[in-house]
């Protein structure tokens, strides 16, 4: 067995093995939850080969071996990075889920709820006996108006029929 | 013959169970517990065939247990 050490990664964390073409990473289970290792695991079960073993309590190690064979120190590197990138995103992941958890199941009760209640539909009965003549509401503004109702030409015999409230001086008898 | 370890916190007994049973027509397994661990005794005709079986037994039973935990 030839044991490899990695640049750029803490020594007692991440070693490799080239006879083997394996790659073991030593994760702490207070920093990236147990769902995330599992997550990125998951994640690189079609190019690697991924075994999880428990060293000691409070740590997940991961070992991953190329499925092509043979690879090189340069390999595993890459290999170990790509996992504890792909472990970060799963923690982070994670966390956001955890997050939002009440928001997302109320969202998703509101919508199921919405989707099996059935609406209570007016019958072609009802339309029948519906009275029409009933005012809708009341528009003492004239906002409900259109346009052409409201600035239309008057007639003469409109005109001459508002006129006399109209010019009646204020505030005289 | 060839063993891999497999932690029971890690890897439910049901789904190490279910992985053996789709390997057992290519090797003969083992199983047994040790301590924290089930540890499958794996043999087939050529050591590089166990070594293969092994490495595809882990990938098989960690699917099941995440697929397990997600359902």
């Amino acid at each position: 067995m030839s044991t490899l050490m990695f640049e750029g990664f803490p020594k007692d964390l991440v070693v490799g093995d080239l006879a083997d073409g394996s790659v073991t990473l030593t994760v702490d289970a207070a920093v990236y939850p147990l769902e995330a290792v599992y997550g990125a695991a998951y994640i690189f079960i079609d190019r690697c080969f991924v075994l999880l073993d428990r060293p000691k309590a409070g740590s997940v190690s991961v070992t991953l071996t190329d499925k092509k064979g043979a690879a090189d120190a340069g390999a595993l590197r890459q290999m170990a990075g790509e996992f504890a990138n792909e472990l970060l995103t799963q923690a982070w992941r994670q966390k956001i889920v955890e997050e939002n958890r009440v928001l997302l199941e109320t969202v998703t009760m509101q919508a199921l709820a919405g989707a099996t209640a059935t609406p209570a539909e007016p019958s072609l009965d009802d339309l029948a006996n519906f009275d029409f003549t009933e005012e809708a509401f009341d528009d003492p503004l004239g906002i409900a108006m259109s346009w052409e109702e409201k600035y239309k030409k008057k007639t003469p015999a409109e005109v001459a029929g508002e006129a006399p409230a109209e010019g009646a001086p204020e505030g005289k008898p | 013959m060839i063993e891999r370890r497999f932690h029971r916190d890690l890897y439910p007994a049901a789904a190490l169970a279910s992985a053996v049973q789709v390997y057992e027509r290519f090797a003969r397994f083992e199983v047994a517990d040790e301590g924290d661990h089930q540890v499958v005794r794996i043999t087939a005709k050529k050591p590089e065939r166990e070594r293969r079986i092994a490495l595809e037994l882990g990938n098989y039973a960690l699917g099941l247990t995440r697929k397990e935990a997600l359902s």
